[in-house]
């Protein structure tokens, strides 16, 4: 196995009662964002606790920074900003002696800006924590991540408290971050618009399965609905990629996972419309084909 | 000891430093009835200062184990260098720090309390330490069951055990001839019945203090 890549999983199984994330490989290469998108209990949560030694595998290898996860995990940490959306600070601290506390333990910690993400998420030092909402409280261990400048960031739905504004902020901060080209971040969530917006790649997890993992843009490439018009009695040509087919009188909307030219040319003149899918579009039509195929 | 671990056993004494300073306060106000004299007095001080410790050791392996997990500051505490085990093996360490500060403090100052003051026997003092000890490890017990359980309503169960053993050891104490026919001798006897009981308090005490290396601190999962 290299250890060249921040987050590196090999044939990773982990079995709960009710649940099993099985047979999991994923990569997460330098500066890279990897968004990792599922549904509730898809699995998202027990990988990035997989991640964080938190939870030790039955089955396959994890290397977080490479280290061997969980035995490494206090050393790997060193270099990891975790945040969780169910994460929180300590209620009667103040903001203030959170600060000191993670400068005191991180040798790499930023003060001046600590200082300035203080001020951007509009957090008051002083204010003890259990003052702040669900949102500031968030936005604050958002902030002590950052401000410790880690090698990896793993964010575990991390804009699930926020409002639009609060999301914007965060997101924008998100890109800054990821201008030192070395840092890394595994972004989990099942909002595909904060997914869109800031990754390169994207993985998409279901039912404790990964079931497709790749570049954001090629997804955006490949993946189309196309509309077409079939006079009756004429048979649509057999094409292949098609994911998905929906059929309502003469019109037929296909969805393949493998758009290009020469699948156009082969449905012919019957071509009403070919539409670029959102990546929550494709996220769903993605998920159920993949149900579907294991007859789920 | 790492430097990380240090300042995690400093951490836990600041969040307590409160209820550590409240506890002692409250203790010492109860021997300080007792000093006064008085059957009223001694009853009601006593009364003050057993359950100060023993509130005291509920609220602080509470909030230090039970609610920390339930408010998911543990949570945040996970993503810092520490590994589980580690984590586990902090909190034994700082929690029993954090009681065994005021608990050494309100025993000592009860026991120099019966040695100075002639109203009180020193036959008073076998059953003072006895009871001493048996609050130190009655504490390890709600520390340890914090620790590896999980739910809620155990949790509860742990304390309402925590609250009501000590009115059972006083009694189970009392009915031991060798403790209670000396309780109003001019001098404390140190004999087999107190030498045996200390004994089990402090096996106890060691077992429930290191259980949690044995069990908890060896999960694998940690959630």
């Amino acid at each position: 196995m290299s250890t060249s890549n921040p987050i590196e999983f090999r044939g990773v199984r982990k079995a709960f009662h009710f649940f099993t994330l099985d047979d999991l490989s994923l990569d997460l290469e330098p500066g890279q964002i990897l968004g990792f998108v599922g549904p509730n209990g898809a699995g998202k949560s027990t990988t990035i606790r997989l991640a964080l030694g938190l939870l030790t595998p039955d089955a396959g290898e994890i290397r977080v920074l490479g280290h061997r996860m969980p035995e490494a995990q206090a050393i790997a940490k060193r270099d990891i900003g975790y945040v969780s959306s169910e994460m929180r600070l300590f209620q009667n601290a103040t903001l203030a002696w959170h600060l000191r506390f993670i400068a005191s333990i991180y040798p790499g910690w930023d003060e001046a800006y600590a200082a300035t993400l203080l001020k951007r998420f509009n957090l008051r030092a002083e204010q003890t924590v259990k003052g702040l909402s669900s949102g500031e409280q968030m936005k604050a261990v958002l902030m002590l991540a950052l401000a410790r400048r880690p090698k990896l960031l793993v964010l575990d739905e991390p804009t699930s408290n926020f409002d639009p504004v609060a999301r914007h902020e965060v997101l924008n901060e998100f890109t800054d971050v990821l201008r030192d080209e070395d840092r890394s971040i595994l972004f989990s969530s099942h909002n595909t618009l904060d997914v869109e917006r800031i990754s390169d790649r994207i993985a998409f997890i279901d039912r404790g399965q990964l079931i497709d993992s790749r570049d954001k843009e090629d997804f955006l490439e490949r993946w189309r609905r196309i509309q077409l018009q079939v006079p009756p009695g004429t048979a649509l040509p057999e094409v292949p990629h098609v994911v998905d087919r929906v059929t309502d009188g003469q019109f037929v909307t296909l969805t393949t996972n493998q758009f290009s030219g020469d699948l156009l040319a082969r449905l012919g003149g019957t071509v009403r419309e070919v539409h670029r899918m959102s990546l929550e579009e494709i996220f769903v039509a993605n998920v159920m084909h993949h149900r579907e195929a294991r007859g789920q | 000891m790492n430097p990380l671990t240090r300042k995690l056993i400093a951490r836990e004494f600041y969040m307590h430093r409160w209820l550590i300073g409240i506890s002692m306060i409250a203790g010492l106000a109860g021997l300080a009835l007792v000093a006064r004299g008085g059957n009223m007095n001694f009853n009601v001080g006593f009364l003050v200062w057993l359950t100060t410790i023993v509130a005291f050791g509920a609220v602080i392996a509470m909030f230090g184990i039970a609610t920390e997990r339930k408010e998911r500051v543990m949570h945040w505490v996970l993503s810092l260098p520490v590994a589980h085990g580690d984590y586990v093996r902090i909190k034994v360490a700082a929690l029993l720090a954090c009681f065994i500060l005021p608990w050494f403090l309100l025993s000592a100052a009860a026991i120099g309390l019966i040695l100075l003051q002639a109203h009180l026997p020193d036959g008073l003092l076998p059953v003072t330490v006895l009871l001493c000890a048996f609050m130190l490890a009655n504490y390890t017990f709600v520390v340890c069951s914090a620790l590896h359980a999980n739910s809620e309503g155990l949790m509860t169960m742990v304390i309402i055990v925590h609250n009501t053993v000590i009115t059972l050891f006083m009694f189970g104490v009392m009915a031991i001839d060798g403790i209670r026919t000396h309780l109003h001798d001019p001098a404390a006897a140190w004999n087999s019945a107190f030498w045996t009981v200390l004994a089990v308090e402090l096996a106890v005490f060691l077992v429930l203090s290191s259980l949690p290396f044995f069990v908890a601190a060896r999960r694998r999962d940690f959630t």
